[in-house]
């Protein structure tokens, strides 16, 4: 009989998400994905009911390691400066880390299955925590009273622009760029600046 | 008894318009399936069926009865 195999189950998360990255949702196949891991059709499906089984588990898992990463060593009783730069560098040290994880992640999300990837239990530990530490900074009077898509926005826009750069190896005008301690910082200040009251 | 702890997997012509014809009726009335699934997205029309006692030769005489093709996907 076949058996589970959990080298085998890591391997076929790889390839999925490079394949997913590859060639996009609809692009993506099981015959071409057990090819990939050099396994038979028929194991894959054991592992997994079908297509969506497969991308649905693969955007959970990524969005658990992803919200586990993004609150480690981060408290929502942190002042508003240390707990954004904490929210700052964990977030960039998941994108930089996991690259392929990020852009599958991405590709998902704006699937059919968006809403059932970020329905996994690690989020209501993240909401929660991310909202206590939003409240507490407004009622620190450390943080301009804002609705919280803005709040995101302007608190994480910047980080996220300087990622994608990161990512695309280059910035405006094709400009060779790599994401530094030091712009990070730069940056950061200024988002501080602009959300302090 | 033998029992199958893992799901037995097949290729099929059942095609996604089944959904509500004698296959599904079939599959979900049998009392010793206890899940199944069809990938209807798949070129193979992949079906997948967890039973503790059905054998694939008997899953295969099933499918084959009610008018489709059904191979072990081994």
């Amino acid at each position: 009989m076949r058996t589970r195999d959990t080298d085998k189950e890591k391997l076929v998360i790889e390839k999925a998400i490079e394949q997913i990255v590859q060639d996009g949702f609809q692009g993506f196949s099981m015959n071409k994905l057990a090819k990939a891991c050099n396994i038979s059709v028929a194991t894959l499906y054991i592992y997994y009911q079908d297509k969506d089984d497969l991308i649905k588990k693969i955007g959970g898992e990524i969005s658990s390691n992803f919200f586990s990463r993004t609150i480690k060593d981060f408290s929502p009783s942190m002042s508003f400066a240390e707990g954004l730069w904490k929210q700052w560098e964990n977030r960039a040290a998941f994108a930089v880390e996991f690259p392929t994880e990020v852009a599958c992640f991405e590709v998902i999300k704006h699937s059919p299955h968006g809403e059932s990837i970020l329905a996994v239990g690690q989020l209501s530990q993240f909401k929660i925590q991310m909202t206590e530490f939003f409240e507490n900074a407004i009622r620190n009077n450390e943080l301009v009273p804002l609705p919280m898509d803005v709040f995101w926005s302007v608190a994480y826009g910047p980080l996220y622009a300087l990622l994608r750069f990161h990512r695309e190896g280059k910035s405006l005008g094709g400009k060779p760029f790599t994401l530094t301690k030091e712009i990070m910082e730069e940056a950061f200040k200024i988002t501080l600046k602009g959300l302090r009251p | 008894m033998k029992t199958n702890t893992q799901p037995l997997i097949f290729r099929t012509d059942i095609g996604p318009l089944c959904a509500n014809c004698a296959v599904h009726k079939a599959l979900d009335n049998h009392n010793d399936i206890q899940s199944w699934s069809i990938d209807a997205e798949d070129k193979d029309c992949v079906l997948r069926i967890v039973s503790d006692t059905l054998t694939p030769t008997m899953i295969i005489e099933i499918i084959n009865q009610l008018g489709h093709q059904c191979h072990e996907l081994s």
